[in-house]
């Protein structure tokens, strides 16, 4: 390669390679300085609660394979699962029954969505793709069904943001990307993480155009969905960050890691404000949820159980055994009252 | 050469995003810490899941029992 060519362009990255430096060194000093106190700090003086004690109420068995998402119907009751044996099922949690199993032309769906109406349901996984399925009293869900949008790996998450019409997709690809569900064009693209994209999550709010992605690139991203850009970012975890989730307040994110901490984030703040599980936990998370009213975190762990956070009081209120492998999905239920859990165990576990 | 112009396109980005975080205007934990603990305690009550039900009969996974009329 010739010296003279390239030597305008080496020193623009040298440069720009400084100016990062400053701008990162200038970004911690500011951050340090608006940490006046810490949140557990705050919070010394919060009431101690009475914790409810969850109790396991119905287990759904069907799956063949480790289960490997799950999400609630927006009507409270039925649950969509996806699982290694390739297989997506429409449940009723109430009764236990399974209304529809489909089979999909690829092993290992690793995520499944409701759409906000509840007569749609999304899937997809190493197949890269994500497909809709309508949900109709017809036998066979799968003669309507549609390939959205496909990805350059496989596909690890997704969810309808706040309608029907669109799909968003997290990708082993490092990227994620806003599908239009009646014409499949991608309508955004989202580039910024450099390694698989393990979760995602929509800031609760109902113009929301704010999601949060989570990497094994360990960090925590804030997206404008309009735009595209990236609005924000969290380093801290020390390994691969699996779940990301908005604090119902739409103001801080949980996150859990394969590091075997769950941590929050505050967007206003823009740092982290609380760690949860340093210490003799060595286990990975792979998924977490918060209560309604944001005070508990719920976490599934590699260890088979679930532990609930208090993330005021920084205490482990409770511990749920009950699965006999690794805890792959949790999810409360959009009234509150019931949280779903999903193993390699092949179950689904329904606690209130 | 390809790889040189990539590193660039790739460090402008950096640049770029940091610039924009630079920019973004920061609160100071205590405040940003206040809200989450105002909200949490405003929905403290209608949250299940930590202080339970009114009884167990609003709860909608609750165990059938048996009619005790009979």
């Amino acid at each position: 390669m010739c010296e003279v060519e390239t030597k305008p362009l080496v020193d623009s990255v040298e440069s720009l390679t400084k100016e990062a430096e400053i701008l990162k060194k200038k970004l911690d000093a500011e951050r340090v300085k608006l940490n006046d106190v810490t949140l557990f700090d705050s919070t010394e003086r919060a009431e101690t609660m009475a914790y409810m004690s969850i109790k396991p109420r119905r287990t759904l068995k069907g799956h063949q394979a480790k289960v490997l998402c799950s999400d609630w119907s927006p009507d409270k009751r039925h649950i969509v699962s996806s699982s290694q044996d390739g297989k997506m099922i429409i449940w009723d949690a109430f009764t236990t029954n399974k209304e529809h199993a489909v089979t999909m032309p690829t092993t290992w769906v690793m995520a499944c969505a409701y759409a906000p109406s509840g007569n749609l349901v999304a899937c997809g996984g190493l197949d890269n793709k994500v497909t809709v399925y309508p949900l109709t009293m017809e036998e066979d869900v799968t003669v309507k069904k549609k390939t959205v949008g496909t990805h350059a790996s496989y596909m690890s998450c997704c969810l309808f943001p706040n309608s029907d019409q669109q799909i968003l997709t997290g990708s082993g690809d490092s990227t994620c990307a806003l599908w239009d569900v009646e014409s499949g064009q991608l309508l955004q693209s989202f580039h910024g993480h450099s390694a698989d994209v393990m979760s995602i999550d929509l800031a609760p709010s109902e113009t929301g155009n704010t999601f949060v992605s989570g990497s094994c690139d360990k960090m925590v991203l804030i997206w404008d969905m309009r735009s595209g850009q990236c609005v924000q970012s969290f380093e801290g975890h020390d390994s691969d960050v699996n779940a990301v989730k908005f604090h119902p307040s739409g103001d801080a994110v949980g996150t859990g890691s394969d590091d075997a901490t769950c941590r929050l984030f505050d967007l206003r703040a823009d740092r982290e404000i609380g760690m949860y599980g340093r210490g003799n936990l060595i286990f990975g998370i792979n998924s977490v949820d918060f209560s309604v009213s944001g005070r508990l975190l719920f976490a599934g762990y590699n260890d088979y159980t679930v532990n609930t956070w208090d993330i005021l009081k920084n205490n482990r209120v409770s511990l749920l055994y009950g699965h006999e492998n690794r805890v792959s999905c949790v999810q409360v239920s959009p009234d509150g009252t019931a949280l779903s859990t999903g193993s390699w165990d092949c179950t689904i576990r329904v606690w209130a | 050469m390809d790889m040189v112009v990539s590193n660039l396109q790739q460090q402008r980005a950096i640049v770029q995003q940091l610039r924009r975080e630079a920019g973004f205007k920061r609160m100071p934990v205590s405040l940003a810490v206040a809200d989450i603990i105002k909200y949490i305690t405003e929905h403290e009550q209608d949250d299940c899941l930590l202080v339970g039900f009114s009884s167990q009969r609003v709860n909608p996974f609750r165990e059938k029992t048996p009619c005790s009329i009979l």
